[in-house]
């Protein structure tokens, strides 16, 4: 048996953006190397239909995990259940709990852990994964004699693939993880509100060419029209204009997005730093002589005060 | 109390990647070479918890002898003594294992680590050694203090910050603002230079992996809209299923 599990992730039982794509790219690897069955996870209950909608025939498991999930203890049962489902290779995207499971797995199991993943090709008896290094200033590829594997994607990973699913049906089950005797939370302070900025699948960011923090509402408004997180660059939170937790770059927080929209922002290489391994990056300056532009995928040299607006109405009329 | 640093070697932030003539390995000609920024944050805490309670500190790094000017600055900041692992790190997996397999019998208290070396970015090194020897694991870390026998820690999840107690045995991933980074003393770096720098030969439990190495510079489209159709932009993202 040649079995594969994807652990996915998502909110109230909505299937997150860059787990949807994770599942199509699992279906679409199942089918081409005649892999025999695909095991979904996730640490909510899910919406059937809406997982039928990018995998084909599933179980999926809901795994229910403890507050405090930092010893391998807790998660003696999960590894009981994937020997048992005979799991040979894994699909996830990268979060802070994956990473902590997926290295419980790798040791118990000793496979091999690719992190930032962008592609995944398979060779004569060998897989190749194309990753993401230096903050996505380049890639790099590695390879894995055999078949079993564990693949950490990056959120800014691409398909060029259609879902093709078809006959799908969907069993469910749980799982509950042991409880963490080691550790003790004191205090918990949830994000609140809006979208946090390391998981976005999309980052709307501003500068200072925006002179004052009063002129904020057109870039939250644009945000808002197309589900993005905001951001701004280093001087921008250093005037207060914006909170720390935003900045972007070397010394801020660094974004792996679909897609980042950067608008007034000149391009310092020290931004570039945090923002390089979004998949697409859309430059609005106008200053044509701007460096950001170099780092662009699309580029429009104008006014964000004249351009924002504009897309904004654009982005209305539909 | 017994604490082991790993540190990572990577090029500067702000250096420009190229590959070499075989096009298979980053040119490391020209470029400078610092340790991890997140695990000179580790290093920092270590040093003051080290003087808090007489801990000993022991630095690790995976790699070749080209490292060891940056080893014999961690001993010069105040380590105790180091240990390299004569092997060049081609994998966070890989890194992990050579640690595991050095640690397992040293009866190490406190791991501390970057919460991501730079260069590969994996996040991935600590998780996978906390595991292997079966030790708490804290990722990424911005506050840690020692106190009687256990650890108080403040550090963010997926879902926010939060403040929790660890017992020892622990791995950490630090991050700032969890030390300042710290500058070498005159007499740090004389008395460094007596301190040992042991070279151990590397682990022959190796995974069948293999990095073939093929790097290639991520590539823009640099595509320019005139500002008068600037709306196509929505089109040109729409179609790109980007939004
Ligand atoms: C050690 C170190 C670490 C740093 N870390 C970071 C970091 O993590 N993140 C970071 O961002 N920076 C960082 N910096 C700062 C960085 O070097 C730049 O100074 C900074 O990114 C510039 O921010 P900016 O582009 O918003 O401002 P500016 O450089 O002032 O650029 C403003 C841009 O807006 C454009 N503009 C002005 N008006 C308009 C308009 N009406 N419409 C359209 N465009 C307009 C201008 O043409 C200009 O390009 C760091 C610097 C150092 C030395
Ligand atoms: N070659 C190495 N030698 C020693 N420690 C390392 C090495 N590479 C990475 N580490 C440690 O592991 C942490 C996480 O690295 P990574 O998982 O590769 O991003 C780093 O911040 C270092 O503390």
């Amino acid at each position: 048996m040649k079995n594969i599990a994807v652990f996915i992730d998502g909110k109230s039982g909505q299937i997150s953006e860059s787990s949807q794509r994770l599942l199509v790219l699992a279906t679409n690897w199942l089918s081409k190397n005649n892999l025999d069955n695909m095991y979904v996870f996730g640490f909510e209950p899910v919406n059937s239909e809406q997982l039928k909608e990018y995998a084909s025939v599933v179980q999926y498991t809901h795994i229910k995990i403890p507050d405090l999930a930092n010893h391998s203890q807790v998660f003696s049962s999960l590894l009981a259940d994937i020997q048992q489902k005979e799991i040979s290779q894994f699909f996830y995207v990268k979060s802070l709990l994956m990473d902590t499971i997926a290295s419980f797995i790798a040791n118990k199991l000793s496979l091999p852990l690719i992190a930032n993943v962008l592609k995944i090709e398979s060779a004569d008896s060998a897989v190749h994964f194309t990753k993401s290094i230096f903050s996505g200033k380049a890639t790099l590829t590695t390879e894995i004699k055999g078949d079993a594997f564990i693949g950490a994607f990056s959120k800014s990973f691409a398909i060029d693939f259609t879902n093709n699913t078809s006959n799908s049906s969907v069993s469910q089950s749980e799982i509950t993880l042991g409880i963490d005797s080691q550790n003790k939370l004191i205090e918990n302070h949830p994000l609140t509100g809006s979208i946090p900025l390391p998981d976005a699948a999309i980052v709307v960011g501003a500068g200072r060419g925006f002179k004052d923090p009063s002129n904020w509402g057109i870039v939250e408004d644009l945000a808002k029209e197309i589900g993005a997180a905001t951001a701004c660059s280093k001087p921008v939170s250093d005037l207060n204009w914006r909170p720390h937790h935003e900045h972007v770059g070397q010394t801020g927080v660094k974004i792996a997005p679909k897609l980042y929209i950067a608008c007034g922002i000149s391009g310092a290489i020290q931004h570039l730093a945090g923002v390089n391994g979004s998949r697409k990056i859309v430059v609005i300056n106008n200053d044509p002589e701007a460096p950001f532009f170099k780092h662009a995928d699309y580029g429009i040299v104008g006014d964000v005060f004249d351009v924002l607006p504009r897309l904004l109405n654009k982005l209305k009329s539909h | 109390m017994k604490i082991l640093v790993c540190i990572s070697v990577v090029p500067d932030t702000t250096s420009k990647i190229t590959l070499d003539s075989s096009n298979t390995r980053i040119n490391s000609e020209g470029l400078t070479f610092i340790v991890g920024p997140y695990d000179d944050y580790a290093l920092s805490r270590a040093i003051e918890i080290k003087e808090q309670t007489q801990a000993e500190l022991v630095v690790l790094h995976v790699g070749t002898a080209d490292s060891e000017a940056l080893i014999r600055k961690c001993l010069a900041l105040g380590a105790d003594s180091a240990v390299r692992i004569d092997t060049v790190a081609v994998d966070s997996y890989q890194v992990a294992q050579e640690i595991i397999q050095y640690a397992y019998d040293k009866s190490f208290d406190l791991i501390m680590m970057g919460k991501e070396a730079i260069d590969y970015n994996s996040g991935i090194v600590h998780a996978l050694v906390a595991h292997g020897l079966g030790f708490n694991h804290f990722s990424p870390v911005m506050h840690a203090d020692y106190d009687g026998g256990k650890l108080i820690l403040e550090i963010e999840t997926d879902l926010g910050k939060s403040k929790v107690s660890s017992t020892l045995p622990a791995v950490l991933g630090c991050q700032e603002p969890i030390a300042e980074w710290k500058i070498p003393s005159m007499r740090g770096i004389m008395t460094a230079r007596t301190k040992e720098i042991a070279v151990i030969a590397p682990s022959k439990e190796k995974f069948e992996s293999q990095i073939t190495a093929h790097v290639v510079e991520t590539e823009r489209l640099q595509k320019m809209i005139p500002v008068e159709n600037a709306e196509s932009l929505i089109d040109i993202l729409k179609s790109e299923n980007l939004i």
